[in-house]
């Protein structure tokens, strides 16, 4: 017996310290944001931590339309979202009730940041002297060049790059150019149909890799950063910022194809991916080729939207600012919103 | 057949808890999905060829564990040399490391330009995103399991009947072979079962390793997370019935076998 109680003493003994740890008066600030965001928001967590320490920030990172059904499907207590396509907060956020209260997750979304796709790879990559903006689409079309693509139904840069593709079959002129990359690399085929002034690109709803493709599809793009690095993949679609602040090569496409130059948005418009959903109805979206866009909004089930609030008025300080310039990805100034009034009050008067 | 007892009460609760804690969330993927939602499941073709995929892979990273791990489960029931409690804390570090760790430890001895993974994916042989990828990193989480059944099985024969059996004229291999693994079968069966339940349940290590082609549990895991809820729960609860049949079948043979 004496024995018996000896352990189980030990095993508190384990337990303790991990609840000491935890202090308990401190609020939680339950932030889910796009992979892409996992470096400046590590800092911002940081930064707004020292300066309010009785927040606890706890940051999870996922694909965005991941972090959107964390809110939505899986009714978590989440006080803060962060997406890398702010479309998708009116499609899946505003059109859907929470059923606690009837209300819709959300009704204002924060245009915070942009960004640009380009094409990461390493010294190693193969090919990596030849690649240029010229000709890039055919040397990861070349049978023995490994490319990371996130996946399409899940992540934006999956449907992004896709979107990047037909651009370039468009203004190249080269009718196979998007086929030729992803042909027999899927199971089920992502189609492009061309219709002139307009391209859409079909994605199934199964979407799985053959058994000897050249792609490796991961749930987010920053996935394919490690495949990258233990060069799994010698090429990735990634966000110019994520590219940077991990010190890859970095491919910079054409302001017409890498959707971050408000200049061509009527070419970006062009493009548009369906995802061929029949069972999985509760996602539909629709993605449209357009500028990319950052969006930011607290969720009507926040448990803590004044942590919330305090945290964006955070981002837009200068301190705030800094650590997004830092991280090569600056935020758009002044803040911009789609619905200003309905914005807490502490940050209505931070709009442009 | 035991005589019915009466239980004293205090094990009794902390023995309901117990089985409480493992059939509550098992019954609850049953309730929270329909017949007609796992009928469906089960004619959606890539959760059919994930089944396939995951209970092969498992058998293949089983197969792999008896040819290389019986002979080490042998070693160290009969034999003793130096360091030997070292390789027995070695043989056991794949249970203790987190299943995540292991998946990268094991990506970078066997990706595309691992230590060996490199020059044995110029041989074409590819283990990142393949299905030998996936053998790879069950067999890695399992084989421990096996090893230590064996070992325990080995042990329990008496070390005097493989001696006789020497004195007859046996050789090690044949008195290995036709006295110490027919006596042992049992334990190293039961060990093998164990291994195979452990692999295929296995998500950390093949999902690093090898996140397509999808096992169960990758799968279960994408649809969750990209898809949600409702469209995981039907996968889940049609694999947990699964596995319950399958293991009811395998340890119900397993048992007749040996009346």
């Amino acid at each position: 017996m004496k024995r018996l109680i000896c352990l189980i003493l030990a095993g508190l003994l384990l337990i303790l310290p991990s609840s000491a740890c935890a202090p308990k008066e401190k609020t939680p600030l339950v932030v889910f944001a796009a992979g892409s965001l996992m470096k400046p928001f590590s800092d911002l967590e940081k930064a707004f931590e020292s300066a309010n320490p009785d927040i606890d920030v706890r940051a999870e990172y996922h694909g965005s339309i991941q972090v959107m059904r964390h809110v939505t499907d899986l009714h978590e207590d989440i006080d803060l979202v962060a997406t890398a396509d702010l479309s998708l907060i009116p499609q899946l956020m505003y059109a859907v009730n929470d059923p606690d209260t009837g209300k819709p997750y959300a009704d204002w979304a924060i245009a915070m940041a942009s960004n640009k796709l380009s094409i990461a790879y390493t010294p190693e990559s193969k090919y990596a002297s030849e690649i240029n903006a010229e000709n890039w689409w055919e040397v990861l079309s070349r049978p023995d060049v490994k490319v990371g693509l996130s996946d399409p139904r899940f992540d934006a840069v999956g449907y992004r790059m896709m979107m990047v593709f037909a651009l370039a079959q468009k203004e190249t002129g080269q009718a196979t150019l998007f086929d030729d990359f992803l042909r027999d690399q899927f199971q089920r085929p992502v189609r492009l149909i061309d219709l002139g002034d307009q391209q859409i690109i079909r994605i199934p709803e199964l979407l799985e890799t053959t058994a000897d493709s050249r792609i490796m599809m991961r749930g987010s793009s920053v996935a394919l950063i490690a495949l990258l690095q233990s060069g799994e993949v010698d090429y990735a679609f990634e966000y110019d910022s994520v590219i940077r602040q991990h010190g890859f090569e970095r491919l910079e496409l054409p302001d017409s194809l890498n959707l971050g130059n408000p200049d061509f948005e009527a070419d970006y418009a062009s493009v548009t991916v369906r995802l061929d959903f029949k069972r999985f109805k509760t996602v539909d979206p629709v993605f449209k080729g357009e500028l990319i866009r950052y969006g930011l909004t607290i969720p009507s089930s926040a448990p803590n939207p004044d942590a919330a609030t305090r945290f964006i008025q955070f981002l837009y300080s200068e301190a705030g600012q800094k650590v997004m310039q830092d991280n090569y990805h600056p935020l758009i100034l002044p803040m911009t919103v789609d619905h200003p009034e309905l914005l807490p009050p502490a940050l209505q008067e931070m709009t442009g | 057949m035991m005589k019915e007892q009466k239980l004293p009460p205090g094990f009794a609760i902390g023995f309901s808890l117990v089985i409480l804690l493992i059939v509550l969330p098992l019954v609850m993927t049953f309730l929270s999905t329909s017949a007609s939602q796992l009928a469906l499941s089960l004619s959606d073709e890539q959760v059919a060829r994930s089944i396939g995929l995951t209970l092969s892979a498992g058998a293949a990273a089983t197969c792999i564990g008896l040819l290389i791990g019986l002979p080490a489960a042998y070693l160290l029931a009969r034999f003793k040399f130096r360091g030997k409690a070292i390789f027995e804390s070695i043989i056991d570090l794949p249970l203790v490391i987190p299943h995540s760790a292991a998946g990268i430890a094991l990506l970078l001895v066997f990706g595309r330009k691992g230590l060996l993974g490199g020059p044995l994916s110029r041989l074409g042989l590819v283990f990142s995103d393949r299905p030998a990828g996936i053998v790879l990193g069950m067999l890695f989480v399992s084989l421990p399991l096996l090893i230590n059944a064996a070992r325990d099985a080995f042990a329990a024969v008496a070390p005097e009947i493989e001696h006789s059996a020497r004195v007859d004229g046996a050789s090690p291999w044949e008195v290995f072979w036709k006295v110490t693994l027919p006596l042992a079968w049992r334990g190293v069966l039961s060990g093998a079962i164990t291994m195979w339940a452990r692999g295929i349940s296995e998500f950390g290590a093949v999902m690093i390793l090898a996140y397509s082609p999808k096992i169960i549990p990758v799968l279960i895991f994408e649809r969750f997370q990209g898809l949600g809820l409702a469209a995981a729960t039907p996968i889940t609860a049609l694999w947990i019935f699964l596995i319950l049949v399958l293991f009811g079948i395998v340890r119900y043979l397993a048992n007749s076998i040996d009346r």
